[in-house]
């Protein structure tokens, strides 16, 4: 009704809106010439995804800001523009990825590959390579002076036979000592930086035709054949020199017998990733332990960190408690300091020579625990120093939790006649778990995925006996795959890489469809009361 | 009626716009060709024979080219105070760009240059050679007759298994042996004699430990594990890495991890390997002896400790890591690149001064010859017997798995043949990758078996199957022809048998008179295929 009333005022209050109208279509038109320039300028290199990508969130804007009827959600275009850039777009590319071999040994595309190996030469055998010097006229053209096997020189021209001219012939002046004449007539001498310069100077053909002479390194010119000729037909290249065809198998320019070319390239590979994921054995490793461990590890910090984080919400809640402010300050400090920095403290107290906490053990009872080679005691300290992490964050929000909950219902069961006890399992904690239910999920998630306090404290260690992949006893899944992924034959492997990343994200997802479940029912709870 | 109208308005605009930004992107492609017309009039100042201009140059002209290069924190000042100098005496401008560590230049490098937003030359570490070249992102340089003033292991380094060399070297690093000149005043010539020194100092209550292992055990001990005999990987007669030769289950490595073994269990050496453990230990002096490399001389020279650096016991060799400039294939100045490595850096002069503030061994032999710093030079003996850091890629399979290997020897997890044999086994693993155990029939019938190749030994429909008798099976569906086909293991051709039952051996032939079913049957004993057609 409100809003209803309040668009009726402003039709009457104000005049038909022609300058806002005008001003709007001004950014709308800047935007667009931003957006077409930026458009261009990706599709020259090449990006099309990206280009499209961006050139649909584009036209969306433009349609949001244009019309009338999608007018009233303007104030969110930005932010969901930007979520489709930042989010969706990472999210589709990552689903691609992970159908290529995208990774080290295959980076770049099957043009780029074609193009590098297209521009490979090879000196044929009766081939001569030569020393070079390059002269260049006015009017830009190239002449090599060419110093042979036996010390004779040469002068090239592009599309002149080669010629051999002593000193004063064809206007070749004096020879210094390294037998380089000091001019040419019409043409300058260039230092090897400025001949060098021009980018160009590696595709000039010297010489006549097929017995041509091209510069390949700063000291070498020579009669240069293309070593590669890619055949369309057969999606191979073949070798110019030995006849061998190289057929694109997988990304990779192989012969029948297993020779390949390099650069590999980016292909799609099609559900090779996942398979190689589920099948191979060697692949799966300790996957069960791991998984195990992973689900133990969210489970015990969740009910842990919500435990203790509650513990103390409650006790702060008694008005009475003396020092309540300057305690409860101090307990959040924890929740202040980076977890970067927090972890990597915890790592040096918990050092087994020099920790704090190990020292001071040591000296009260003459033994610390193994807190980085025991398996056990490795679980016990992550577990020990995710606590101190998220303590802090439980407490927050059970304080303000359960300020909600209503003072009279506690007192209604007291005079019920309910122990202190029974009030907090009977009325406190379901009350509280409505309020708090869906950021447990959102904790539990962020748990088993929580890449960093694993890697930071002790990179999954200490590793597991007779296992076929390396993995450690405190490796959670993240960590175990972000190792398979980057450490393979081929190291760095995108598109595996990827592809797990999408089997974790279908784990995680029917979790949290699971518990989304059980707060159903909480809330249930909440509604019978 | 006016919404279509100020809709069309746009549009107009936008059109007007778009043409615009057209025009806009034609003229930078045209604006580089322009200047280098200009400049070659311009005599260069390297020519000794060149006259200068008479015409006093008042305006410096704009440089003929440039190139981009990125550097490391240590390196950019040194660079851009070369920049200057290079430009007026060549014109060519060096634009360098600091990237922070060394170590933080490879992924953008990965990610830029097939985007074609490299630099042209880049700073790297040799052990990226794999990696790179493998995906094309390197390109040869010829040093020539300049070679020979390098070290030689640092042109190894550099150098691929096809014998190219892809890298200007201007620094070495590898692991020193540090002992506490106060404890000790003969440095031991073996590594028992390590232990016997630290077992009388801790016997007299000098110290807690002989030595301690400070960083992932693998590398950070590989001094010990050489000097047993111990090695990575085996290489070819041509010096070329041998992936399939893995040493870490060598006679001589699990000698080595056993000696470690009982240094730690005779509390000669603390199981964890922990770099600030070891350091911390050494600074305090709490242990005699430590290996460290050249990163950590700033924190032990201020930690004040009494300290000399010289060469490992019993010959042992650290890996040699050698830092160096590499070109990048999709520069558009590869040649330009090539000159400016191979004449301007290539030189005393320059590597003298990428020397001073580097604190590192240089790679250049004149100025390695007169190293001033004791340390450095202490650095440098040691590394003398160095070998380098494998560059092929298979290398990134082997860190974790020899790590864990000894940590859990150290540990008493496993016992040294035990871990070392699983981390061979491990490593071995990764390299094959995902297929390992395949046993595959590549060749010309391929297309007609499921496959969207022929002579594919990844192909997982013509895999062969195990039958309960240890023979490998697969039937395949065929028309009548000719075909051709070897037998391949791990899903590569890296391990594949002829017809004669040999490594690498002549194809199968298979004639078909008309369309079959064909079952090929494989003996792993033998290496031999039968074929029966039904």
């Amino acid at each position: 009704m409100a809003t209803v009333t309040l668009q009726n005022a402003r039709k009457v209050g104000r005049p038909s809106p022609v300058l806002p109208r005008l001003f709007r279509l001004a950014i709308v038109v800047a935007m667009d010439s931003l957006v077409v320039w930026f458009l261009l300028k990706l599709a020259a290199l090449g990006y099309y995804p990206f280009a499209a990508a961006i050139g649909i969130i584009a036209l969306f804007v433009n349609v949001v800001l244009l019309r009338k009827e999608t007018y009233p959600i303007r104030w969110m275009v930005v932010g969901l523009a930007l979520m489709a850039l930042f989010v969706i777009y990472p999210i589709i590319f990552t689903v691609w990825v992970a159908f290529t071999n995208y990774g080290e040994g295959h980076l770049i595309t099957k043009e780029q590959a074609i193009d590098q190996l297209s521009k490979q030469t090879y000196l044929p055998p009766e081939g001569k390579a030569y020393a070079w010097t390059a002269f260049k006229s006015p009017e830009g053209e190239y002449a090599l002076w060419l110093i042979g096997e036996g010390g004779n020189g040469y002068l090239a021209r592009p599309g002149e036979p080669l010629a051999q001219p002593q000193p004063g012939e064809l206007g070749v002046g004096e020879l210094d000592a390294s037998g380089i004449p000091q001019e040419i007539e019409g043409y300058e001498r260039l230092n090897a930086f400025l001949a060098a310069a021009d980018s160009n100077l590696t595709q000039v053909m010297f010489g006549e035709e097929g017995n041509t002479i091209q510069v390949r390194s700063p000291r070498e010119a020579a009669e240069l054949l293309p070593l590669y000729v890619y055949d369309r037909q057969q999606d191979a290249m073949i070798d110019q020199q030995t006849g061998l065809v190289y057929i694109n198998l997988r990304g990779t320019f192989t012969t029948s017998s297993g020779q390949s070319l390099r650069p590999g390239f980016m292909e799609s590979i099609g559900l090779d990733n996942f398979e190689n994921f589920f099948i191979s054995p060697a692949l799966r490793g300790p996957l069960v332990q791991l998984v195990t461990w992973n689900f133990a590890f969210a489970i015990l910090s969740l009910l842990l960190n919500f435990s203790l984080g509650l513990a103390i919400a409650v006790l702060f809640n008694d008005p009475d408690f003396p020092l309540k402010k300057l305690i409860r300050s101090l307990l959040i400090i924890p929740y202040t300091v980076p977890a970067l920095i927090t972890i990597l403290i915890w790592r040096g107290m918990l050092n087994p020579e020099l920790g704090v906490i190990d020292r001071a053990l040591e000296g009260l009872f003459g033994w610390a625990p193994p807190w980085f080679t025991n398996a056990w005691w490795a679980k016990v300290a992550i577990l020990l120093v995710n606590l101190w992490l998220s303590y802090p964050y439980f407490m927050l929000i059970c304080s303000g939790a359960l300020q909600s909950i209503p003072d009279e219902l506690a007192e209604a069961a007291t005079v019920d006649g309910a122990s202190s006890w029974q009030r907090f399992w009977r009325i406190t904690l379901p009350l509280l778990l409505v309020a708090v239910g869906p950021l447990l999920i959102a904790s539990f998630i962020f748990n088993f995925n929580n890449f960093n306090l694993i890697y930071l404290f002790n990179a999954g260690g200490p590793p597991m006996a007779n296992t076929p992949t390396p993995a450690g006893h405190t490796d959670i899944l993240i960590s175990y795959v972000y190792n398979l992924a980057f450490s393979g034959s081929r190291g760095v492997d995108y598109g595996f890489a990827s592809a797990i990343t999408i089997v974790i994200f279908f784990i995680v997802a029917s979790i949290t469809l699971f518990q989304f479940r059980y707060t159903r029912m909480w809330e249930e709870v909440s509604e019978n009361v | 009626m006016k919404k279509s109208l100020s809709i069309l308005l746009t549009l107009l605009v936008l059109l007007s716009m778009v043409l615009a930004a057209c025009g806009a992107t034609e003229e930078p492609a045209a604006e580089p060709t322009q200047p280098p017309a200009e400049p070659t009039a311009v005599p260069a100042t390297a020519e000794p024979t060149e006259v200068p201009p008479t015409t006093a140059p008042t305006e410096p002209p704009a440089p003929v080219a440039s190139l981009k290069i990125w550097a490391d924190d240590t390196r950019t000042p040194i660079l851009n105070a070369l920049a200057e100098d290079f430009l007026t005496q060549y014109n060519v401008e060096l634009v360098v760009e600091d990237l922070g560590r060394v170590q933080d230049i490879r992924t953008p490098m990965i990610t830029a240059a097939p985007a074609g937003e490299g630099p042209d030359i880049f700073i790297g570490v040799h052990d990226w050679l794999g990696a790179m070249i493998e995906s094309g992102l390197v390109t040869p340089i010829d040093l020539g007759a300049k070679a020979d003033e390098f070290v030689p292991l640092s042109l190894e380094a550099f150098t691929y298994t096809d014998g190219q060399l892809y890298g200007v070297p201007y620094a070495t690093e590898n692991l020193g042996f540090f002992y506490n000149t106060d404890l000790v005043s003969e440095p031991p010539a073996t590594w028992d004699e390590v232990l016997e020194i630290g077992r009388d100092l801790q016997v007299a209550g000098t110290v807690q430990y002989a030595i301690a292992i400070a960083g992932d055990p693998g590398y950070n001990s590989l001094p010990m594990q050489t000097a047993f005999g111990g090695y990575v990987f085996g290489q070819d007669e041509n010096g070329a890495w041998n992936p399939s030769d893995i040493g870490l289950n060598s006679e001589g490595m699990i000698e080595a991890v056993t000696w470690m073994k009982g240094a730690v269990d005779e509390g000669l050496m603390p199981d964890t390997t922990d770099y600030e453990t070891g350091h911390q230990l050494f600074e305090t002096g709490q242990i005699p002896f430590l290996m460290a490399g050249p990163w950590a001389l700033d924190r032990i020279r201020a930690s004040g400790v009494p300290y000399a650096v010289t060469v490992f016991p019993d010959d042992g060799a650290p890996f040699l890591g050698v830092q160096g400039f590499m070109i990048n294939a999709f520069s558009e100045n590869v040649l330009l690149a090539q000159t400016f490595l191979t004449e301007y850096v290539a030189t005393e002069e320059f590597m003298q001064q990428i020397y001073e503030t580097g604190l590192r061994p240089s790679a250049f032999k004149s100025v390695l010859a007169e190293t001033a710093d004791p340390d450095l030079a202490g650095m440098g003996e040691a590394g003398a017997n160095a070998v380098p850091m494998p560059n092929i890629p298979e290398m990134g399979s082997v860190w974790s798995a020899w790590n864990n290997g000894i940590t859990l020897a150290l540990t008493g997890e496993q016992t040294p043949e035990e871990s070392m044999n699983d981390a061979a086994q491990q490593v071995s693993d990764l390299i094959l990758g995902a297929l390992a155990g395949m046993v595959n029939l590549p060749g010309s019938y391929q297309d007609q078996a499921g496959c969207g190749n022929q002579w594919d030994p990844a192909c997982k429909a013509t895999a062969m199957e195990q039958g309960d008798d240890g023979l490998y099976r697969l039937t395949v569906q065929l028309t009548a022809g000719d075909y051709e086909y070897k037998v391949a293991l791990d899903g590569s051709w890296a391990v594949n048998y002829g017809s004669d039952g040999a490594l690498d051996g002549p194809n199968y032939t298979l004639s078909l008179a008309s369309d079959s079913e064909v079952t090929f049957v494989y003996d792993p004993e033998s290496h031999l295929v039968t074929t029966e057609t039904g």
